[in-house]
């Protein structure tokens, strides 16, 4: 440490304010908070980006991960601003005003509650419609519109509000208990989900319920019971607050228990409750971006309906809303049986006009033709409706009593997997031709669309634990348990089953194509034989048909529209906008700054200038910017070492500073990148121009602007042997290159920003776009703001970002031309490959230093 | 590394603090565990720990309190914040307390010892 301790001396002699070793001392302690705040900067600038991912590719997310990266997001900016502030000896401090100010909007945005559950524990059907949806939960409240708004015949009850709910979880403290085993779970470890999930279940179902609670459920119960005769038997029906909203349904994801007798009625209910926590409706929560703790389940408590025939009705086809006909699936006996998909039922489509004729009907047998005519057309009439009333096709269950009264059990959207858009344009496309034979042909389509991957029989639970991400799922039964193997499932194929299944409703939400119905699948369909599902056709073909899987529709995004996902677009308002993007605009201040992207561009900028001028405020004297000397000539670049960027031999009183005395491994790695070929000489349609004038520049100095004071005419290199930071102003460009490629994976990245040009805007676009795609190629994450762009990579070993800085170094030579042939695409094309071809050969170079 | 590096945790999670304590031990380094302030402190008094992970939540204080207490004895052993409750309110709280770092669990070991050592390196940087 001797030598550096020498140059600093030697460094300052020239205006020495202070002691050597002080000087030593505020040197050092200045790259040091350089160093951390570049640090904080890095993964401040990851966080948003992974914010940014998380919107953009519908992955599940859920509220810690929000709550977790604004925080982390914020303890790195304050990292920022108070390492900035020591830089530049107290200077900034005003940056805390906008920083108070943008957290503090964040916390309300996070903090925002979106669900309201103040009132009864008990409302009476009656009193239930859609206004009372934050105390009943969306099926309730609409079964409520049907019966007392519509006038629709409906079972007989009350529903235990969220109120209750909240209730019982609370005189239990049951919450925080709950949210420690949820922490931390990986909803892919289906072991460790099924066992957290069986684990809180039990908690609930065991625990007991208050008192005065109990007592309200039994009162409300008793009034119920009218018919001293027979036995009271009730339904107890999920209704989770939120749960239809926005075209999203929980199909299935919760319990109804059926035949309840009195002395079972709080048992089902908590049971009901606990069913908030089953695997498939966590893990269903999760992709869907709803918070747990705004989940509320209320509950229905209704009279049985003593049926003789039930079903569900869509009141259009699920996979057109302009169909012409109410789609019917009807059994004998109760709803439940053709929603489980373990009856098998007739199948009705009825014209939606009077006098509603059924218009197709498709039964297994004669015997199984349950519905009658007026039944029918009765049915079409209520559909129709129903649909008419809520403003958008319904999903209804119902019975037909045994006096042949017509009751609604639930009416709810119809959940469409695909946008009208893909749907129109899948429908443009017509099958191709020469596809091969099928192995399996039939079946209903319950979820459009085609998947491709390998065979996965499941007979069992042990089976779902085994089951591979992106496994074609094969049953025999769409149980409703399988929903939670539908976000590892690319298809379905299911012997038994309609489209009405619950399985098939969630299939379609989550855009994975399934055919039931498909008779002979499981003894055809071999365990890991990969096969192409089309559902759309109701086709499995061994192999990969690629014209095929050509057809598929994008799935959507599964998050849009969820309550986090509103979240966390609020949030992303006060992150990522990036106003801040000139520093020479009278803008570029503290004041300035509205979100955090804002606050890391202007502590980044003004930290770099600050180690920049450390020089100036400390007295150092105009000798600490070195030319660099390459091949016994001065260069028009200039370094100025922070750290150990020099070896110990380097004289600290030469003007020069030699290729070969410069340690940093970063800066080395540029210089490589921009050597590695030699210019191949101006392009032809600007003989001698602009290009060539500028690349003559930066080897000789007669053509230097002579502009010596300000940063902004010259190029340098900052550096130490772990870091450099390169701005290049050749022209009417603008580039800047930062790496740090130190002993920590958290503080390595590369960074590259890029603006200006001296062509016409359309070239200049044309040439960002080239860079952008090139970077792209390389593993960089690109941002494109009209003509300027950045680039970043981080987190990744040294060698695999020498790589990048060699390719940063090449781009910074040899496209500082292409703007002026950017205006042919052919050419743009030829240059693209030229470049692309040098780049490859230059990874091939080892790594020096 | 030539002397390896002494590591205290202070969590009242057992599982947590003994399977990261022997993850710890089995890359080189040297750790101790606590599962309340009080005993953290005890341990931080004997002069061992060259880098404290705390908690923020503990059975015998508040873990915001045990780091003012740490940070007002021994200001320059540095303390990294761990905790499940994610809040930019205790974040920003427990750096301006003087914490060197704020983590969120679950955090992989990776992360966790790289914090644990940039931590350690700022540390012991002329300037601190």
């Amino acid at each position: 440490m001797s030598s550096l301790f020498d140059r600093l001396i030697s460094l300052f002699r020239g205006t020495p304010r202070l002691a050597p070793a002080e000087l030593q001392a505020a040197f050092r302690s200045h790259y040091k908070d350089f160093r951390a705040l570049l640090t904080a900067n890095n993964n401040a600038l990851e966080l948003m980006a992974e914010m940014e991912q998380a919107l953009g590719a519908g992955q599940p997310f859920g509220m810690a991960f929000i709550r977790g990266n604004c925080t982390a997001l914020s303890v790195n900016i304050y990292k920022m601003i108070h390492h900035l502030t020591r830089l530049a000896d107290g200077r900034y401090g005003e940056l805390d005003q906008p920083f108070r100010a943008i957290t503090k909007q964040l916390e309300q945005v996070i903090a925002s509650k979106h669900v309201n559950t103040e009132g009864a524990n008990i409302l009476p059907m009656a009193e239930v419609d859609a206004s009372t949806v934050d105390q009943v939960g969306e099926k309730m409240a609409n079964l409520g519109e049907a019966r007392n708004r519509i006038g629709l015949r409906t079972p007989d009850g009350f529903v235990i509000t969220a109120t209750a709910a909240r209730q019982f979880i609370e005189a239990n403290d049951l919450q925080v208990e709950i949210n420690r085993r949820l922490k931390g779970l990986d909803i892919d470890n289906l072991e460790e989900l099924y066992t957290v999930s069986a684990g809180i279940q039990g908690l609930i179902s065991n625990a007991p319920l208050p008192a005065e609670l109990e007592e309200a459920i039994l009162g409300h119960h008793q009034q119920l019971d009218t018919a001293p005769e027979a036995e009271l038997l009730v339904a107890l029906r999920s209704s989770a607050l939120g749960e239809d909203s926005s075209n999203i349904s929980f199909a299935g994801q919760y319990r109804t228990q059926l035949n309840v007798s009195r002395e079972f009625v709080t048992q089902a209910y908590k049971e009901i409750v606990a069913g908030k926590y089953k695997s498939q409706a966590i893990v269903y929560r999760q992709q869907r971006g709803f918070r747990h703790q705004d989940v509320h389940m209320c509950v229905g408590c209704l009279r049985m309906v003593d049926a003789a025939i039930s079903g569900v009705m869509y009141s259009r086809a699920p996979d057109d809303p302009r169909s012409p006909f109410v789609i019917i699936q009807a059994a004998p006996g109760l709803a439940s049986t053709v929603v489980d998909g373990s009856a098998a039922s007739e199948q009705l489509r009825v014209s939606r006009t009077a006098p509603y004729p059924i218009v197709h009907r498709a039964s297994a047998t004669e015997q199984s033709q349950t519905l009658t005519e007026p039944q029918a057309a009765e049915l079409a009439t209520v559909g129709v409706r129903l649909e008419e009333h809520f403003g958008t096709p319904q999903d209804i269950e119902w019975s037909i009593d045994r006096a042949g009264l017509l009751y609604i059990l639930q009416s709810r959207p119809l959940g469409h997997s695909v946008s009208e858009e893909v749907r129109e344009s899948s429908k443009h496309s017509a099958t191709p031709n020469d596809l091969p034979a099928p192995v399996l042909s039939g079946g209903v389509c319950a979820s459009q669309g085609v998947g491709y991957g390998p065979v996965f029989t499941v007979r069992s639970s042990l089976d779902l634990l085994r089951f591979p991400k992106g496994a074609v799922l094969v049953i025999e039964t769409p149980y409703p348990d399988w929903a939670s193997l539908l976000n590892r499932a690319v298809a379905v194929v299911s012997e038994t089953g309609q489209m009405a299944a619950h399985l098939a409703t969630v299939a379609r939400e989550f855009g994975i194509p399934a055919i039931f119905g498909m008779h002979q699948a499981l003894a055809t369909l071999e365990n890991n034989s990969l096969v192409t599902v089309d559902a759309t056709a109701g086709k499995v073909y061994e192999g990969r048909v690629e014209p095929l899987l050509a057809l598929a529709p994008p799935k959507p995004n599964l998050m849009a529209g969820s309550p986090v996902y509103k979240i966390l677009t609020e949030a992303l308002v006060h992150i990522t906008p990036l106003n801040l993007t000139d520093p020479a605009s009278p803008f570029f201040r503290p004041e300035g700054c509205q979100t955090l992207h804002d606050l890391t561009r202007f502590c980044h900028e003004k930290a770099v200038v600050e180690m920049f001028t450390f020089g100036e405020r400390y007295g150092f004297d105009d000798k600490a910017a070195k030319q660099l000397v390459v091949e016994n000539s001065p260069a028009q670049w200039w370094v100025i070492d922070l750290d150990d960027g020099f070896t110990p031999d380097f004289d600290p009183e030469s003007r020069y500073v030699h290729l070969g005395h410069i340690t940093s491994v970063p800066m080395q790695a540029i210089w490589q990148g921009m050597m590695a070929f030699p210019w191949a000489g101006p392009p032809p349609v600007s003989l001698g121009g602009l290009g060539s004038i500028i690349f003559q520049s930066t080897r000789n100095p007669s053509l230097d602007p002579g502009v010596r004071s300000a940063m902004a005419a010259k190029n340098y290199f900052l550096i130490s042997k772990n870091f450099c930071n390169l701005s290049v102003r050749l022209g009417y460009h603008f580039a800047l290159v930062e790496a740090n490629l130190g002993e920590f994976l958290t503080e390595n990245y590369v960074s590259f920003q890029f603006k200006g040009g001296a062509a016409d805007e359309n070239r200049r676009l044309l040439r960002i776009r080239l860079i952008s795609e090139i970077l792209n190629e390389f593993g960089f994450r690109v941002e494109q703001k009209v003509d300027a762009m950045t680039a970043r990579i981080e987190k990744k070993p040294g060698p695999s970002l020498l790589e990048r800085l060699r390719v940063l170094g090449y781009l910074l030579i040899h496209t500082r031309q292409i703007d002026m042939v950017m205006a042919d695409q052919g050419m743009a094309a030829n240059y693209r490959e030229k470049i692309m071809a040098d780049l490859h050969t230059l990874m091939d170079i080892p790594t020096e230093g | 590394m030539t002397q390896p590096l002494n590591i205290l945790l202070i969590d009242d999670e057992i599982d947590f603090v003994e399977t990261t304590g022997k993850r710890l031990i089995r890359r080189g380094y040297s750790a101790k565990t606590a599962l309340t302030c009080a005993e953290g402190l005890e341990i931080i008094a004997s002069g061992w720990p060259e880098v404290v992970v705390l908690d923020v939540m503990l059975p015998d204080r508040d873990g915001m309190d045990c780091l003012r207490e740490i940070k007002g004895k021994w200001p320059t052993l540095p303390v990294i914040m761990l905790t499940g409750h994610a809040s930019m309110e205790t974040g920003l709280h427990g750096l301006e307390c003087g914490a060197s770092d704020y983590c969120l669990k679950p955090i992989d070991l990776e992360t966790l010892v790289e914090k644990i050592a940039i931590a350690h390196r700022e540390s012991r940087a002329p300037g601190a």
